[in-house]
């Protein structure tokens, strides 16, 4: 099995008495953009803090491609990161002459690279003016064109899109995916939820420094639901055909499954017809994910308050 | 790497607000010794020779201004990084902590030599009224003070201040990494000067213990002074000072969450 780009064990941050990370393992492979959601105060930006090496964990370790960031800082040439919301640069210089500096502290980067990122984030206009007059926003695509000017293997970003316009939020948005296109492996905490709903592979929810779910938002993409004569019958017909089939199960008065490929969504109403279960319709299962999050950090607050949530209205019922 | 670190730290002390109003105001002292007239009242002396300003300006300042104006400036130039952001920025490019702090260390080490330099110019210049020929007195920075010996000659005597001027650089060392350990223990500048100032106030107060007071910081302040026998040792403790508060903030720094 290949290294993951990013492998966390059991990781454990407390200060002093008050734990503010807790047991958190997971893993972000190449290619994954991987997202960290959780109610402010959750421990996002701490376990971004954790992965990136600027903070020790109390316990569990982490490794960025293999290596422990802390025993082997040459693993942080392969990194991207940003930690500060708004991303941090020296205001004297130009965004130009920041960008030159990260380069030389990264090693150096191919010429041309630093007009090449400073015209994907749109700041080739503003790259000669310094930085202390840049607007909020700026300055965060400024941070996002540091991360990726090295063309990392592994990005690690902390709200990336902060106080950003729409119009800046779809750019960061659109070149973290191209960059998970291209094989690199994305770490991101953000409450940009419909955005991170759109493109990313998994979502870790995080309550407390507990993480309470992992939603594989890829196979939520994929997924159809359909209204049929006979769910019991339906789904075990389903289960009979794995070569079409990776995923068959009930909720509530619907049939959920997930297609191998969109190709043999055709074969399985076949398949349904010929065990004499009649589809009545059939949708793209579409996954509200701010009302599953906001149900999932409810129950979970109920569960450790003993107070139960005022509304339950999501229709997730509490699975994932 | 370390030359790249080094760069960027020269730049960022000089564009330090605390080390540009400090130069200025080292420009400017000078010129109220050269012209105070109440010298003679308050110390019962006259200026003979340009060679003795440099003397009375580092006399008047090295219990209080130079600290401060090195104390000031050391913890601001790792306390902006922690204001701005910019460290933990930094601190994830592959840069090892030691070496980024090693760079900060090595700036402020050289800061004083460059701040009393300026410092002594400015002195010299303010000293042109009185002259640069031989004299009969003392600069204030040899073994006979300003009364002096007899006749001095101008080289002797750009000796004395030259000398006294670079124990006194570096007597201000270990109060820089003193600043930078407390920055780094307070992640803040304000607090890194605080604590040295009130450190350095109560190492003052410590005369009251004779047996240890030959071995205190605040006593090398005055190092500018020693005798030629004593100058090894003087050395010797500075940097072992400076080599102390730099080895603390290095360990403190490598085990700080950011």
């Amino acid at each position: 099995m290949a290294t993951p780009a990013i492998a966390s064990d059991a990781l454990t941050k407390s200060y002093g008495t008050r734990t503010v990370v807790d047991d958190f393992t997971f893993r972000v492979n190449p290619g994954e953009v991987y997202a960290l959601v959780g109610p402010n105060g959750a421990g996002k930006t701490t376990v971004i803090r954790l992965v990136a090496g600027l903070a020790f964990p109390t316990s569990g370790e982490v490794r960025i491609l293999g290596e422990d960031p802390q025993q082997t800082p040459s693993v942080r040439r392969e990194l991207g990161a940003v930690v500060e919301a708004p991303a941090a640069f020296y205001p004297y210089l130009t965004g130009r002459a920041n960008l030159r500096l990260h380069a030389d502290l990264a090693g150096g980067v191919e010429r041309g690279r630093i007009d090449e990122v400073l015209r994907l984030m749109e700041l080739h206009d503003a790259a000669d003016r310094k930085v202390g007059v840049y607007s909020l926003g700026m300055r965060q695509r400024l941070g996002v064109a540091a991360a990726i000017l090295t063309r990392p293997k592994v990005l690690i970003l902390d709200e990336p899109a902060s106080g950003m316009d729409p119009l800046s939020l779809h750019l960061v948005h659109s070149v973290l995916r191209k960059s998970a296109e291209e094989g690199t492996a994305v770490l991101l905490s953000t409450h940009h939820l419909d955005e991170v709903v759109a493109y990313c592979t998994r979502v870790a929810i995080l309550e407390e420094g507990v993480l309470i779910d992992e939603v594989n938002l890829f196979d939520r993409r994929e997924r159809f639901r359909m209204r049929v004569t006979d769910l019991s019958c339906g789904v075990r017909a389903l289960e009979a055909q794995p070569e079409l089939v990776t995923h068959a199960t009930i909720r509530g008065t619907e049939l959920v499954f997930i297609p191998r490929t969109h190709e043999d969504l055709g074969s399985v109403s076949g398949v349904l017809a010929a065990a004499g279960v009649g589809v009545l319709e059939m949708n793209r299962d579409v996954f509200d994910l701010r009302a599953y999050y906001r149900e999932r950090v409810s129950a979970e607050r109920a569960r450790r308050t003993g107070v139960a949530p005022a509304t339950n209205d999501s229709g997730y019922g509490g699975a994932a | 790497m370390i030359s790249t670190l080094l760069r960027m730290e020269f730049a960022k002390i000089w564009r330090l607000t605390s080390v540009r109003f400090g130069l200025a105001l080292l420009l400017v002292f000078p010129l109220l010794w050269a012209y105070a007239p109440g010298i003679f009242e308050v110390y019962g002396f006259f200026l003979v020779s340009g060679f003795q300003v440099p003397a009375l300006s580092l006399l008047s300042s090295m219990q209080f201004l130079l600290p401060l104006l090195v104390a000031i400036s050391a913890a601001e130039l790792l306390g902006t990084e922690i204001s701005n952001g910019t460290l933990p920025t930094i601190l994830l490019r592959p840069v090892t902590r030691p070496n980024w702090l090693a760079a900060k260390l090595i700036v402020i080490a050289i800061y004083p030599f460059v701040m009393l330099l300026v410092f002594l110019l400015a002195s010299l210049a303010a000293g042109i009224p009185f002259g640069f020929g031989g004299f009969f007195g003392g600069t204030g920075l040899g073994e006979a003070g300003l009364l002096g010996q007899g006749m001095l000659t101008p080289g002797a005597a750009l000796g004395e201040v030259v000398r006294g001027y670079l124990l006194a650089a570096l007597a201000l060392v270990p109060i820089g990494m003193l600043a930078l350990l407390f920055t780094v223990v307070f992640m803040n500048a304000a607090g890194g000067a605080l604590a040295t100032l009130a450190s350095l106030i109560f190492m003052q107060l410590l005369v009251v213990f004779p047996a240890i007071e030959p071995f205190l910081l605040t006593t090398q302040l005055n190092a500018y002074a020693a005798p030629g026998s004593e100058v090894a040792w003087v050395v010797a403790l500075i940097a072992l000072y400076g080599a102390l508060f730099a080895a603390l903030a290095v360990v403190l720094f490598e085990r700080k969450d950011f």
